[in-house]
C-alpha cells in the first residue's frame, strides 16, 4: 500500500503537548473530512504505527465488534507493552468476552441507574458540602476544591475505602495519569520495587494503589463489610476466588475510572458554565432539560479522549483496509464532534436531541463504562445544586490541563464565586 | 397480541448489566442483583416505539425485538 500525504494525521496524537489547550479539533476536523482512516507511523520504541477512527459510526463499529477489535491483544492504549507487562496489569478493561463479561458482573449491579439512585442522597450531602466551602472562601482551584474531592469521595465510599484515605487516592490516582505524560517520574515512589514496564501506566502510583488494595483486602477478609472491597475479596468466578493480581488490578480500575474521568468532567462544567452561561439559563427556567444538559457536559468534556484496539483478522474499516495485528484508535474526542451526527458541534446546547448518543463513554458494546449512570447522577445533583444556590463562577485564571494523549483533564482552574 | 405491540428478548450473552432497559421501562426488564443480567419478566410486550427505544439504548446490543407471527388467516 503507497501510503500519501493524505492518509497521514494532521498532528502529533502521541505528544501530550497536542493537547494541551484542550481536544485538538482542527486536526480532528480535518481527518474526520477523509474518506479514510488516518494513519500515524511508528516512532519511539514503537514496532507498528496506528489507525486513528475519528468518526462516530466507525467508532461505534469498533466498540461493539470485540472478536474482530480485541482489547486483550497488545494493549488498549497506544504505546505496546510486552506481554508479560500486559498480564500483570490486565483488568477487565484490557480483556475481551468471555471472560471480561465474568469480572465485570462481579460488581456491575451496583453502577446499574436503579442501584444508583440509593447513593444519590450521599451525593448530594459531598457536593452540597464542597460548594458551601467553596463560597465561603470566595473562590479557589474549582479542580481541587469540588471536581476532585467529590468523584473520589463517591467511589471510595461505594468501594469501602474509609474517608481518612480519600486525600491519598486523589494523589496516587493523580501521578498514575501524570505516567502517560512526558513527566519524569521516581522509579522507587511509594516503595515500588516493581519493574516500572509491568505497572500501569508505567507508574509507581500503581505500585502504591496495588499495595493498599492488598491491605485493604487483609482487613475485609477478616471483617467483612457491605461494600465492593468484600465483595471481590469473596467473590468467585467460575468457582474460583480471584487471584492477588485481579483483587488489585480490579480494585485500581475501579479506583481510577470512578474518578480521573467524572473528576475531568466536573472541570469542564466550570468552563461550560462560564462560556456558555446563557444555556445553563435555559436550563435553570427549564429544569425538565437536565438529562441533556448532563449529555452536553459529558460530551463536550470528552474526559477519556481514545483507546485502542487491535486486530484479530484483516478486514476493511472505512474503505481503509486493515490487517490483522493492525492497532485501530477510536478518538471519542473527534467521534463527539462529528458534523455528521451532531449539527454544529462546537455549539454547546442544552436541547440537543438525546439521540444518537455521544460516546464518551464508549461506543456502546462490552466495555460500554460501567459508571456511566454514576457519572450521570453526580453531574445532574451537581449541575443543580450550583443552580440552586445561584453560584456566579468567574474564571480568576487560564485552565492548566493535564499532561496527556489520553486523559482529557484539568489540573488547575482557578475562580472566583460570588 | 395487539397489532402494535412488540415482544422483547434479552440475549443474556451480550447483556452486560448496564440497566438501561429497567430504567426506562422497569415494568418489562429486572437486573439480577447477584448475576447482574437483565431478563424479560411478564408478557414482554411492548409498544413498537418505546421497544425500539430500549433497543437502542443498550449499550450491550442485548435486546432485541421478536417479530410477532402473523396469523394465518
Amino acid at each position: 500500500m503507497t501510503l500519501t500525504k493524505q492518509v497521514l494525521a494532521p498532528a502529533d496524537l502521541q505528544d501530550p503537548a497536542t493537547f494541551s489547550a484542550g481536544i485538538p479539533h482542527g486536526a480532528f476536523a480535518e481527518m474526520r473530512a477523509r474518506p479514510t482512516l488516518s494513519w500515524t507511523p511508528p516512532s519511539g520504541g514503537d514496532r507498528t504505527g496506528f489507525w486513528s477512527v475519528t468518526r462516530h459510526a466507525p467508532v461505534s463499529e469498533v466498540s461493539r465488534d470485540t472478536d474482530l477489535y480485541s482489547s486483550a491483544v497488545g494493549h488498549i492504549q497506544i504505546y505496546d507493552i510486552d506481554e508479560d507487562a500486559l498480564s500483570a496489569r490486565a483488568s477487565m478493561i484490557d480483556l475481551d468476552p468471555p471472560v471480561h463479561t465474568r469480572l465485570r458482573r462481579l460488581v456491575s449491579s451496583a453502577f446499574t441507574p436503579r442501584h444508583v439512585q440509593s447513593y444519590e442522597t450521599a451525593v448530594r450531602a459531598r457536593i452540597a458540602e464542597r460548594l458551601d466551602a467553596l463560597m465561603q472562601a470566595g473562590g479557589g482551584n474549582w479542580v481541587e476544591a469540588v471536581a476532585a474531592p467529590i468523584p473520589i469521595g463517591v467511589i471510595c465510599d461505594i468501594m469501602g475505602v474509609p474517608e481518612s484515605d480519600h486525600d491519598y487516592m486523589i494523589e496516587l490516582t493523580d501521578h498514575l495519569v501524570a505516567g502517560t505524560s512526558s513527566k519524569p517520574l521516581e522509579a522507587g515512589a511509594y516503595g515500588n520495587t516493581t519493574d516500572l514496564r509491568l505497572l500501569p501506566f508505567n507508574s509507581p502510583a500503581a505500585h502504591g494503589i496495588n499495595e493498599y488494595a492488598r491491605a485493604l483486602g487483609e482487613r475485609r477478609r477478616a471483617e467483612p463489610a457491605d461494600d465492593l472491597i468484600t465483595k471481590l475479596i469473596e467473590a468467585e468466578v467460575d468457582g474460583e476466588r480471584l487471584t492477588d493480581a485481579e483483587f488489585t488490578n480490579f480494585f485500581r480500575l475501579m479506583v481510577f475510572a470512578g474518578n480521573e474521568t467524572t473528576r475531568a468532567s466536573m472541570a469542564h462544567l466550570a468552563l461550560h458554565l462560564v462560556d456558555f452561561a446563557d444555556q445553563f439559563e435555559r436550563l435553570r427556567s427549564d429544569p425538565s432539560l437536565m438529562d441533556q444538559a448532563v449529555e452536553e457536559v459529558i460530551r463536550y468534556s470528552s474526559p477519556i479522549l481514545y483507546f485502542r484496539r487491535t486486530l484479530t483478522r484483516d478486514t476493511v474499516l472505512q474503505d481503509t483496509p486493515l490487517r490483522a495485528g493492525d492497532k485501530v484508535v477510536m478518538w471519542y474526542a473527534a467521534a463527539n464532534f462529528d458534523e455528521e451526527v451532531f449539527d454544529e458541534p462546537l455549539r454547546f446546547d442544552v436541547t440537543r436531541p438525546l439521540r444518537p448518543p455521544n460516546v464518551a463513554f464508549g461506543g456502546g458494546g462490552a466495555h460500554f463504562c460501567l459508571g456511566a449512570p454514576l457519572a450521570r447522577l453526580e453531574l445532574a445533583v451537581l449541575i443543580e445544586a450550583i443552580l440552586s444556590r445561584g453560584i456566579d463562577l468567574r474564571l480568576a485564571g487560564d485552565p492548566v490541563y493535564v499532561d496527556s494523549n489520553f486523559v482529557n483533564g484539568i489540573e488547575h482552574l482557578e475562580v472566583e464565586v460570588g | 397480541m395487539s397489532a402494535d405491540l412488540v415482544r422483547v428478548a434479552v440475549d443474556s450473552e451480550r447483556c452486560i448489566g448496564g440497566g438501561q432497559c429497567e430504567m426506562l421501562e422497569p415494568e418489562v426488564f429486572l437486573v439480577d442483583d447477584d448475576e447482574a443480567i437483565s431478563s424479560v419478566i411478564g408478557s414482554g410486550e411492548l409498544p413498537r416505539d418505546r421497544a425500539d427505544v430500549v433497543v437502542h439504548r443498550c449499550p450491550g446490543a442485548a435486546i432485541s425485538i421478536v417479530e410477532p407471527q402473523r396469523p394465518s388467516e
